[in-house]
């Protein structure tokens, strides 16, 4: 007992600063983490009601589910690959060159995110059908090719319209890292007679290293969860959003649904992981 | 030469953004019965069809009861959560951080798909309730995000000469921290609206006369139409995204809203 304390005196003490988080904490743990557990759970039991690997077996034992699982990571890193090519030379005019136009281009960026998903797969269809703005371009006003190109339903398309959604997350990973670099180590390459093209690959490029580790992540993540633009624009792909989406609609196997999901969650966890890791080593 | 290189790349990049969501708003105020590029005349009839179609109105006001009720939600679970996650000194709080936020990083179609059965298995069902409750879980990362970093960015100075001067705890809050975090609050707030009013991925596993929301309706509707009223209900949609955003940067300033986030 603390000596300021009377033995009559009512015990008031504060009380502890964690209460205040824990009922976010409680909240996650039964509507988030229960259901992932239950989901778990689902992919181990057998129809017998007892546990079963059977479900792992056919994913992981299986040419064509292997395949899918091959395919998302692919589909995810062509996605990932475009996204930091075309998004570095925009991040960096946002931080070099924008000057005053930097509330613009942010602004621009910031715009698809404000749209809905469907409005941007529907813009893409009108733009990319067979007498779309884009056939007509090639056919009519460049006189390129006599008739129209099936674009709809190609793989190129759905590609085109996730590295759309997802290119801002890159630019803006790249534009906050590029920021922090002090400029004088390029003048000081510059000085010591680099080129300005050796300037940027050996001490810009370097030094921005993890903007483009920490939106690559970023997109990887969200690219390996993306299903809907896939449903829409089609394209052919078979990846696990989609195949769990097809299981849930039409097969209804909803057993496998969920392994697919587990295996899904796992690559999710490893992409978090490998964010915090790099998130730490910058705060040192 | 470079310079002038990088320029012309940058723009045609800002064509390539722009060019999905322009071409859908031009459509939306076609005269024609079918959406195609360049419009053959100038009409307001997908607006007014919006009206006549009651699936989509119904669908509406759910989108917004859900994202409402959601935020709010959402906010009486992450400010609270912030402010202590912002100060405090405790080893583990950055592991409690993370997992608050983690709902981020995790597909949101396997967090649709779990919930479903969840809720189904512990009686909530596929109803109203479970909709907000999931959609909180999606939502809750942005208001913790948000409020974090600008409760972190404030000197504990204010609250300290209040609390010096004698305010108990909740009146410091009240007439202190609060006025001072109100800008994390509403970027957090709108971030959380506009997340859950878009949201698809988790609506579509609730899908029943009072859960369909606006997304659900337009994917169903879109996959058997290609009228222009599904572009015209998208161009209200980011009028009303686009209003949200400049009402929040008159009121707190952009920059204020998204301090390190």
């Amino acid at each position: 007992m603390s000596p300021t304390r009377a033995p009559h005196a009512p015990a008031r003490r504060p009380l502890p600063g964690w209460l205040l988080v824990l009922p976010a904490v409680l909240f996650l743990c039964a509507f988030f983490v229960l259901p992932l557990i239950g989901n778990a759970a689902r992919s181990f039991e057998g129809a017998d009601g007892g546990f079963t690997l059977l479900r792992y077996l056919v994913l992981l034992g299986d040419r064509f589910n292997l395949g899918v699982i091959a395919e998302t990571v692919a589909l995810s890193s062509v996605v990932t690959v475009i996204c930091a090519v075309i998004g570095y030379p925009v991040a960096y005019y946002l931080v070099r060159h924008a000057g005053r136009f930097g509330g613009v281009i942010i602004f621009l960026l910031i715009a698809p995110l404000l749209t809905s998903i469907i409005m941007r797969t529907y813009g893409w269809q009108v733009l990319f059908a067979r007498r779309g703005l884009v056939n007509n371009f090639l056919v009519q006003d460049l006189g390129l090719l006599d008739r129209p190109l099936q674009l709809l339903n190609t793989p190129g398309i759905a590609i085109v319209a996730l590295v759309h959604v997802l290119v801002p997350y890159m630019v803006l990973s790249i534009a906050t890292v590029l920021q922090g670099i002090d400029q004088r180590l390029e003048e000081g390459a510059q000085m010591l007679g680099a080129s300005p093209w050796r300037t940027f690959r050996e001490v810009t490029l370097p030094l921005s290293a993890d903007g483009i580790g920490t939106g690559a992540i970023l997109v990887f993540m969200i690219a390996n969860g993306s299903f809907v633009t896939l449903v829409l624009l089609g394209g052919g792909f078979q990846t696990l959003p989609l195949l769990i989406y097809q299981q849930f609609t039409t097969t209804r196997d909803f057993g496998m649904a969920s392994a697919m999901s587990v295996v899904l969650l796992v690559i999710a966890l490893a992409c978090l992981y490998l964010q915090l890791r790099l998130v730490r080593r910058q705060g040192v | 030469m470079a310079w002038l290189a990088l320029t012309v790349f940058v723009i045609a990049f800002f064509g390539f953004i722009l060019a999905p969501i322009l071409v859908v708003v031009v459509i939306s105020f076609t005269s024609a019965g079918y959406a195609a590029f360049p419009v053959p005349g100038w009409s307001l009839r997908w607006f007014w069809r919006i009206w006549d179609y009651a699936p989509f109105l119904d669908a509406m006001r759910t989108s917004v009861l859900v994202a409402v009720l959601a935020t709010v939600l959402s906010c009486l679970l992450a400010v609270p959560a912030a402010l202590w996650l912002a100060r405090t000194r405790k080893g583990w709080a950055n592991a409690v951080s993370t997992f608050l936020l983690s709902p981020l990083s995790m597909p949101m179609i396997v967090i649709g798909f779990s919930s479903l059965f969840f809720m189904t298995a512990v009686g909530i069902g596929i109803s109203f309730p479970a909709l907000v409750i999931t959609h909180t879980v999606v939502c809750l990362p942005y208001v913790l995000r948000t409020v974090t970093a600008v409760y972190r960015s404030l000197p504990p100075a204010f609250e300290e000469a209040a609390a010096i001067l004698g305010a108990g705890p909740l009146r410091t809050f009240r007439e202190v921290t609060l006025p001072l975090i109100r800008p994390g609050i509403a970027a957090g707030a709108l971030f959380s609206f506009l997340t859950s009013f878009d949201n698809l991925p988790v609506s579509f596993f609730f899908g029943s006369a009072q859960t369909n929301t606006l997304p659900v309706v337009m994917l169903s509707y879109i996959e058997n139409q290609f009228d222009p009223s599904i572009a015209a209900l998208s161009t209200l949609q980011l009028g009303l995204a686009l209003i949200c955003l400049l009402v929040a940067d008159r009121v707190y300033g952009i920059r204020k809203m998204t301090v390190a986030a």
